[in-house]
């Protein structure tokens, strides 16, 4: 019935062993996060640059405790109708043509007006009920019976009316339908909620949630992820490649290199057969690192400074 | 642990962090969830519980380690290690030298011994001076029990009222509140009567006085640093928020800033809910529906979604001559740090002339705009001349979903007020606000025009500080949507 059910999930120290074998490396503080959204069954709000894992992060979760994964991609206008439920109109328009053809048996041989809407009374009404209603993400999250992980991503791209919303989900996992009543879920879901900073998040819907903040990783940290999703890249190649990317996170750039672009940028290097970084390699390949062209150009004429700190480093390291 | 929990949050809370009784709750849980052995992973889940941005995160951790730091005696050991680590590292120290002090700490150390021996003896002699001396601190204090003791000072602290500490003047006041609470009144009375006495153990008693004065002085400093930090910037800040702003000093005017954008997070926080945004208009199926159902199922009848587009304005009309300036500052910093309320802001700057601002807010950073208006636009004004250029540059803009904003003191000279345009901005706008830094009753004095100007305006205020701003600029947000 509940989450807490599973081995996966019994201390901090396994949610994280357990992310490494899908493949996620991650903090203590993430894995205490997790490990207390399920405990304590509270929705993880996760905030931080973009390309730092958070999506990924409710991904991985799902995996690991192999419950269906529901995403509501958020965005500017998004309303009930999209994330909650819809009716079905079509099938509540034939249903009224199926009822008019019924009404003459149904109101046979009764006496006056009187008397036909009491019989109305008494016939089932199912206009607004279940068998019309078209589940969206959040009503499919509450119908699982084995319980599912609810990626709420990007909430901070909806609107304000929307956050008022969910609020009711968040803190009793239930949705109400005016025409139906209260849909309580049947097993609480483990809800993730994403948000790139764009604007506040409202104080209501944070007082429901747990903090996550997600920033950069440490040198070694990401030299771990990237182990992990690009094992063949040498230990050399690595270090450089994660040293480079470290350095290039201090400059003032439009967009700074993220976790996701520094794996892309592994790849790109593999491919190429590229033994270590050196200025021409890195020239060429730099529009995977940086998505503006300012930012490259900016970045450019810097490039031999940026790459012999790294390689002082690993000589000192040695 | 609750009680402790609860005054780490009222520090939090000192510190601008925002925590909710409910916020309290979750901290708790995640308390007995977590349990005390991991540090770390304590911290680490509290913050999650308790601080909820990242400003928020980087106070949490700087108050937890200061907080909950006397209680780990273990840090005060390594602490301990170290400086005697760093006495072996004395660079340029002769080794025969260390030798020698080494040799001499042996010798302290042995003659320690020794008078703890006196003390013993002493008090086995005397039942009276024994009883005396019969308290837990003593004990703790001559088994040298770290634990014990930072627990009964933490507690006497507690007792006395320590985190309620304000200023840095109690400090004193709460040392002696403490070592009251500890009993240290027994010592001292015991000190006297070995010192009657002559006694070889007054040296030894002395010292442990000394040091349970030392304890007990670090902790109040800790505590004070910890509570009273916070509160006097808060208080620091309702005094910078209350005074004048033209008597600002240019000391404070970082923190000034500072103020300033928080009041406006906090407003834009505020009113934020409020911002409708557009949407396309899309057919309302279940309201057609159920229109329909009267009418055999026939939708005939159509129902869109609409959403009100609200697109309000604001035209911001500063007086930047000298005696102005300083309240124009900061009235435009307010406006242009809430870009995410009212995406829709126009400047006007003027003293003798008037020209439209907006692109300098644009191009520059909210200071540095500031001191460019100023330079451009300061000197004698002209209200009469200012109102036919605003007119010429914005007049047909201004429409029923405008606000205009006029900061100045009306003081025009002497020159034409022309009402006439003051009353064609009044006619068009939503509303008009006058906004003046001078106190009403001196409205209407000499060469001011205000009361003229009043007849033209919807809403007039005085305006000299960050609080006056702060509940005209709510006001505002209110009125403008």
């Amino acid at each position: 019935m509940n989450t807490l059910d599973f081995p996966q999930l019994a201390s901090a120290a396994d949610i994280k062993a357990g992310f490494e074998q899908h493949g996620y490396i991650c903090s203590e503080e993430i894995a205490t996060a997790v490990f207390l959204a399920c405990q304590l069954r509270k929705p993880i709000l996760v905030e931080g640059p973009p390309g730092v894992g958070k999506t990924e992060l409710a991904k991985t979760t799902a995996k690991l405790l192999e419950l269906p994964l529901i995403r509501l991609q958020c965005y500017e206008g998004l309303d009930e109708a999209k994330a909650l439920y819809e009716w079905k109109y079509g099938k509540q328009l034939l249903y009224t043509q199926v009822l008019k053809e019924k009404l003459g048996d149904l109101l046979q041989g009764a006496k006056g007006l009187a008397e036909s809407v009491d019989r109305l009374h008494h016939f089932g009404d199912i206009f607004y009920s279940e068998d019309f209603l078209e589940p969206r993400p959040l009503l499919k999250a509450m119908h699982e019976s084995e319980g599912s992980i609810l990626l709420i991503d990007e909430v901070d791209k909806s609107d304000y009316e929307f956050e008022s919303l969910l609020l009711e989900i968040l803190s009793d996992y239930q949705v109400s339908i005016p025409e139906i009543g209260t849909v309580k879920a049947k097993s609480s879901p483990v809800v993730f909620l994403t948000s790139n900073n764009t604007r506040d998040i409202s104080d209501a819907l944070k007082r429901r949630c747990l903090h996550l903040y997600i920033p950069f990783p440490t040198t070694d940290l990401e030299e771990r992820i990237v182990r992990s999703r690009v094992p063949d890249v040498d230990e050399g190649l690595r270090e450089q490649i994660v040293n480079f990317v470290h350095s290039l996170r201090q400059l003032d750039l439009k967009k700074v290199p993220a976790i996701s672009e520094t794996i892309d940028w592994a790849r790109s290097l593999l491919l190429l057969h590229a033994e270590q970084l050196d200025e021409a390699t890195v020239r060429s390949t730099l529009n995977v690192l940086l998505k503006f062209q300012d930012d490259i150009e900016a970045t450019e004429p810097e490039l031999r400074s940026l790459l012999s700190p790294p390689k002082s480093g690993l000589a000192g390291g040695a | 642990m609750p009680s402790r929990l609860v005054s780490f949050i009222n520090v939090l809370r000192s510190h601008d962090v925002r925590i909710s009784p409910a916020e309290t709750l979750d901290a708790v849980q995640v308390i007995t969830t977590l349990g005390y052995e991991d540090r770390g992973q304590l911290r680490s889940g509290l913050s999650l519980a308790l601080a909820k941005t990242a400003e928020e995160k980087v106070t949490f951790n700087r108050c937890f380690d200061q907080f909950f730091s006397y209680q780990l005696p273990e840090s005060a050991e390594r602490e301990a290690a170290n400086s005697e680590e760093a006495v072996d590292s004395i660079p340029g120290a002769d080794p025969a030298e260390l030798e020698a002090a080494e040799a001499a700490l042996q010798q302290m150390d042995g003659e320690g011994a020794e008078t703890r021996l006196d003390l013993e003896g002493e008090l086995a002699g005397d039942a009276a001076l024994a009883g005396e001396l019969d308290l837990p601190i003593m004990d703790m204090l001559r088994n040298d029990d770290r634990n014990a003791l930072a627990l009964a000072i933490a507690r006497a602290g507690d007792a006395a009222g320590l985190p309620e500490i304000q200023m840095f003047t109690q400090k004193g006041q709460f040392t002696r509140r403490i070592l009251d609470e500890l009993g240290e009144a027994h010592i001292r009375s015991a000190i006297v009567e070995l010192e009657n006495r002559g006694s070889d153990a007054l040296g030894e008693l002395q010292g442990y006085r000394d040091r349970l004065r030392e304890l007990v002085r670090d902790h109040v400093e800790r505590e004070y640093l910890l509570h009273a930090q916070g509160r006097n910037q808060q208080f620091m800040d309702d005094v910078l928020a209350k005074a004048r702003l033209s008597h600002i000093e240019h000391h404070y005017l970082h923190r000034v800033q500072d103020l300033v954008r928080r009041m406006a997070k906090k407003l834009a926080a505020r009113h934020s809910r409020r911002r409708k945004v557009t949407k396309r208009g899309q057919l309302n199926m279940a309201k057609t529906l159920r229109r329909g159902i009267a009418h055999e199922g026939v939708l005939f009848n159509l129902y869109w979604k609409s959403t009100k587009k609200q697109r309000p304005q604001i035209l911001a009309v500063c007086d930047v001559s000298g005696s102005v300036s300083a309240y124009a500052k900061f009235l435009l910093m307010f406006l242009y740090s809430l870009y995410d309320v009212l995406p829709r802001v126009r400047s006007f700057a003027f003293s003798n002339r008037l020209g439209e601002v907006s692109e300098l807010f644009d191009q520059h950073t909210v200071e540095k705009a500031v001191e460019l208006v100023n330079w451009q636009y300061g000197g004698a004004t002209d209200y009469g001349a200012s109102l036919m250029d605003f007119a010429q540059l914005a007049l047909d803009d201004i429409d029923s979903q405008t606000t205009v904003i006029i900061l100045g003191d009306a003081r025009n000279n002497n020159g034409d007020p022309r009402l006439d345009v003051m009353q064609s901005i009044y006619a068009r706008a939503r509303q008009v606000i006058w906004l003046n830094p001078e106190s009403r009753p001196m409205w209407g004095s000499g060469d001011s025009e205000m009361p003229r100007y009043l007849s033209c305006c919807h809403f007039a205020a005085e305006c000299s500080s960050l609080a006056h701003l702060e509940r005209i600029v709510d006001r505002l947000l209110r009125s403008a949507h």
